[in-house]
């Protein structure tokens, strides 16, 4: 039931399990479709470098000719990212996908996203006004809200 | 640097040089020269040949003889005999042929002729009166000269009078120079780098050179020059008559005389030639005359008329060599001549009055510019960018994928003919345009036209024509007499098959009365057999349709109709809904169609799938739906066009180009899935050696069936064994393309075009319209409907409807001028099409984005999320918006 972008798909797997990522980890794909990953996104920066968050990634059948998108499934205090885990990624959008471009490249812009919030392109409009205005107010929102949601991790 | 120094000296050596040659040959003019090295101190011989002059030359420059005082600035020298030193110009500009080489003994510069007595010349400045044989850039210049000093024109008038009245003179005027000894020594000199330390051995190898060039040049004399336009000088030409012009305009009203009974004459002589050559021979004046006409058109308007008389009476072959000849000699005259025609055609249209008894079509004048503009459109698109065609396709499949055309026209290898005769086997109706047979060139297959194809048209003609006369012309040029082609002179004239030259607007009215004209005569039938046979028929193609089953009804309707009796599409359509009162005029068939479109390319019907990016409609290949429901949606597409309704439809341009048999390439993709694309394209413009590291991609493809589930496609044998590389990846790119826009949908769209053509297979849709003009007939132009938009519009973040800033917001917005609410709509949501079902169905959000500051709007496509500051005035918003939208092109402001 796997589609013909398997080959390349496993191939990244591959090569990504091996890198070992510090910042992704935990990358399992669906049994019974390849074109289903999920994983752990693990931020260095605070306030979110104290947890862990569940993405999903789900590639298109016409994968690479398409873009693969992302969800986030654990709940997140983020300005670029909504309540309901969708993230605007430029790399994946329709206007700038290109082929070659690979996950693990896909998942460093994801993960460089969440360690530096680009307030002045907020999905969240409120918190981006509040990360301009009253850092540490936010910071110490943020850092309440991974403590209550995010997964634990394992280091 | 050292390369520089080289050059200086060089071309200072050079100029030295030539001054010397002149002094040789024409001397400095002082009747009391001391200078021994100076023709006018009478020490020289004076029968020189140029060649001996020349190498007398290099020898005083190596001897730096004395070199006069009044010869030194040649600034002087080339204007009184642009001679020489032109020749040195214009040996840069023009090619080097040789054959031009076989006269140089005839006719080199003047100021040798006129000096040189062995020459035989039969041009000599003091007699500018005699008839000449033929003019060129010299003579004419030496002729300007004289005669501005006389301040009397007459000679030259005299001279340009007895030229351009006859043909073989014109023939012989503005041929190019063959390369004047001078230049060949020079070129040689020019090679040895120390021209300073060039001894005489060497000035003797040039010599002897010069011998065998000599005996060279006698052997090439004997052979016949045969003029053609491939040794027009364009240059010198053009050069000369823009310098005519300058000095004396006047002198165009004689050349208007002359060039009247030229073209008159040449209109003449065609009907008795036969021969090839000589309307080569016409041709090539065909082609002096327009480089004349453009620098004087407004002196030499009896002239263009005569000509333009003389081009449409050529044979087809000989346009279509004029139009190979104006895209190949003069591609940047093209603009201008289509200027003088358009000007022709406005004054004329302008300057009389037309009524009943006179149309536009019976003035001659129109209808030779209108023919002759038919060879400038041609060559217009001789010298456009070409579509890029698929090179590792089969043959079939490089057209729509229509087997039933292409089997009909098996015999027919030349494919662009067969783009206008799809239909001739079953219908002697369409014709082809024999131009573009001729050239086999098609406006389908140019990608983007080197003069736009709106500056062919000709409102203010366009609105003299009477479209219904016209038509008129049009069916009887094609009806009555399906032997000979309607553009055979003796024809009546219809712009119909010059529909370059239409306007949209006129072309739809054509397209208008070719319905009506089709239905009125399908009633007039249905009454005769009532009367004589006693059949009894609806004169209408009426359709009886329950509201509630709008779709059922109306394909089961039109089903029996196109399957008893296919004709009667042809009639007007009549709607009547169930148990409704509403009589139709026109209202409420333009209901039925709305509803019925919308219904059908609703996703959930499941004929037909939407591009999220671009709102555009494409064939479901998975449809559960037969390919009758296919051809029936063709039919109703046909029927819109046919009964002049608009559909609110939303293909992309690649469905229209199918419709019309034009060939498909992965280009058209842009349009209707951008992201596939773009990602072809990377592949193509990625040019690593690593390629099938990077990209693990194999000739086995996936996509998606309606349930989401992926599906393998191999895109040729063994595919999934085959990696893409740098050697295949355009073959990929092909047949990735050729399977999404043709294989994957071929049964569902070879049922659509069928119930299509059903419809037009009479029209002359493909004579008059472009797809893109198809695509405008079918869906007007594009039209916004921002209050819909406003109704819809939810907000997040702490707007309502009723703040301050969104109240502005929406008043601004309403104020944009079309393009830009287009902009806006390409800003907020990627695209600027509008949904099937209209503005509403974005699902626009506006979310606050601060307080009052002075950063930009901006928007996340993904979600069709505008991001608006909450600015402190209306002026605000509304400079910010426009920015915004004017000065972000897709991603970049995230």
């Amino acid at each position: 039931m796997s589609g013909a972008a398997n080959r390349r798909l496993q191939k990244e797997l591959a090569d990504m399990r091996a890198s070992g990522l510090r910042s992704f980890r935990d990358i399992e794909v669906d049994d019974r479709n390849i074109l289903i990953w999920s994983g752990s996104i693990c931020p260095d920066n605070p306030p979110y470098s104290k947890g862990a968050f569940r993405i999903e990634i789900i590639f298109p059948a016409e994968y690479p000719f398409k873009p693969p998108k992302i969800a986030f499934k654990t709940k997140i205090y983020h300005p670029n990212i909504d309540e309901k885990g969708q993230v605007c990624l430029p790399i994946i959008s329709a206007e700038n996908w290109k082929p070659a471009t690979k996950t693990d490249q896909v998942i460093q812009a994801l993960v460089a996203l969440v360690n530096e919030p680009e307030p002045e392109h907020p999905l969240r409009a409120e918190l981006a006004e509040e990360y301009l205005k009253d850092r540490k107010k936010f910071m110490k929102n943020a850092e309440e809200f991974t403590r209550k949601h995010s997964e634990k991790r394992h280091d | 640097m050292d390369s520089n120094v080289r050059n200086n000296k060089q071309t200072q050596a050079k100029k030295l040089i030539e001054k010397y040659f002149f002094q040789i040959t024409v001397g400095c003019g002082n009747a009391d020269c001391q200078n021994k090295c100076c023709l006018s101190s009478g020490n020289l011989e004076k029968s020189l040949t140029p060649n001996q002059a020349a190498v007398k030359a290099i020898q005083l420059y190596v001897e730096e003889a004395n070199l006069c005082e009044n010869l030194k600035d040649t600034e002087e020298i080339q204007k009184k005999n642009s001679s020489s030193s032109e020749d040195i110009e214009m040996e840069v500009t023009s090619s080097k042929k040789t054959n031009a080489e076989s006269d140089s003994m005839k006719k080199i510069e003047p100021s040798h002729s006129s000096l040189n007595k062995k020459s035989n010349d039969n041009l000599s400045p003091s007699s500018p009166t005699k008839e000449l044989a033929y003019i060129d850039e010299a003579k004419l210049s030496e002729m300007i000269e004289i005669c501005e000093e006389t301040k009397n024109y007459a000679p030259i008038i005299r001279s340009l009078g007895s030229v351009f009245s006859d043909k073989d003179s014109v023939l012989k005027s503005f041929q190019q120079k063959p390369k004047s000894s001078v230049d060949v020594i020079l070129d040689r000199v020019q090679q040895v780098s120390a021209i300073k330390t060039m001894k005489k051995e060497d000035i003797r190898t040039l010599e002897d050179d010069e011998k065998d060039q000599d005996l060279m040049d006698c052997e090439e004399n004997k052979d016949v020059k045969i003029p053609s336009y491939s040794t027009i000088d364009f240059e010198s030409l053009r050069r000369s008559f823009r310098r005519l012009y300058e000095k004396n305009s006047k002198v165009f009203e004689a050349l208007d005389n002359a060039i009247q009974s030229l073209a008159t004459l040449i209109q003449i002589d065609m009907r008795i030639m036969r021969e090839n050559e000589q309307f080569e021979e016409v041709l090539c004046c065909i082609v002096i005359l327009f480089e004349i006409f453009q620098i004087g058109s407004s002196m030499l308007e009896q002239s263009i008329f005569r000509t333009l008389a003389a081009i449409t009476a050529l044979p087809t072959w000989a346009q279509a060599k004029l139009a190979h000849i104006w895209s190949s000699q003069c591609k940047e005259g093209l603009r201008p001549i289509l200027l003088i025609l358009q000007q022709i055609i406005t004054l004329q249209v302008i300057a009389n009055t037309y009524h009943r008894d006179f149309h536009v079509n019976d003035n001659e004048i129109v209808s030779n510019a209108t023919k002759v503009m038919k060879i400038v459109f041609c060559a217009n698109l001789l010298v456009s960018e070409m579509i890029e065609l698929p090179k590792y396709l089969p043959e079939q499949s490089k057209g729509s994928g229509n087997e039933e055309s292409m089997l009909e026209e098996e015999d027919e290898d030349d494919f662009s003919s067969i783009l206008y005769q799809v239909d001739s086997s079953k219908n002697k109706q369409t014709f082809e345009d024999p131009l573009m047979k001729e050239l086999s060139i098609s406006v389908h297959d140019c990608n983007e036209p080197f003069i736009p194809y709106e500056e062919f048209q000709n409102e203010p003609l366009c609105d003299v024509i009477e479209t219904d006369e016209d038509y008129m012309r049009y069916r009887n040029l094609v009806f009555n007499d399906n032997n000979s082609m309607p553009f055979s002179s003796n024809k009546k004239f219809s712009f119909v098959v010059y529909s370059f030259v239409l306007t949209p607007s006129a072309k739809t009215l054509a397209l208008f009365f070719d319905s009506r004209v089709k239905m009125y005569s399908e009633r007039r039938t249905m009454l005769l057999n009532m009367a004589y046979l006693g059949t009894i028929n609806n004169p209408y193609l009426k359709l009886k349709i329950r509201r509630d089953f709008i779709i059922d009804d109306a394909l089961a309707e039109l089903e029996m109709v196109a399957l008893s009796n296919p004709k009667d599409l042809k009639k007007q359509i009549f709607i009547e809904f169930d148990g409704e009162q509403g009589i139709d005029e026109g209202g409420v068939s333009k209901e039925f169609f709305q509803l019925i479109v919308e219904e059908i390319f609703n996703p959930d019907y499941g004929m037909f799938t939407t591009n999220e990016d671009t709102q555009t409609c494409w064939f479901n290949s998975f449809s559960f739906e037969n390919e009758a429901q296919f051809t029936l949606i063709g039919i109703v597409l046909g029927l819109a066009i046919y009964n002049s309704i608009i559909l609110p439809l939303n293909f992309p341009m690649v469905v229209y180009k199918k419709l019309m048999d034009v060939r498909n390439s992965w280009h058209d993709l842009k349009d209707w899935n951008p992201i596939l694309y773009n990602s072809l394209k990377a592949i193509l413009d990625y040019t690593e050696p690593d390629m099938e590291e990077v990209f693990s991609q194999t000739f086995e493809i996936g996509y998606e069936n309606v349930f989401g589930a992926p599906i393998k496609q191999c895109l040729k044998s063994d595919g999934e064994k085959i990696p893409v590389n740098q050697k295949n990846k355009q073959e990929f790119v092909e047949l990735y393309a050729d399977f999404v826009l043709n294989q994957s949908i071929e049964k569902q769209f070879k049922a659509f075009k069928k119930g299509f053509q059903m419809v037009t297979d009479e029209s002359p849709l493909k004579l008059l319209f472009r797809p893109e003009e198809i695509e405008l007939l079918v869906c007007g132009s594009k039209n916004f409907d921002f209050d819909e938009l406003e109704k819809s519009t939810e907000y997040e973040g702490g707007y309502t409807a009723e703040t301050e800033i969104i109240k502005h917001f929406w008043s601004v917005v309403h104020g944009l001028s079309l393009e830009n609410k287009r902009k806006l709509l390409q800003f907020t949501t990627g695209s600027n099409r509008v949904p099937v079902g209209g503005l509403s169905k974005l699902k626009l959000v506006i979310a606050r984005h601060g307080p009052d500051c002075d950063r930009l709007p901006t928007s996340h496509t993904c979600f069709n999320i505008l991001l608006l500051p909450e600015y402190s005035s209306r002026e605000k918003i509304e400079e910010r918006l426009l920015k915004a939208i004017n000065y972000s092109k897709g991603f970049g402001m995230l």
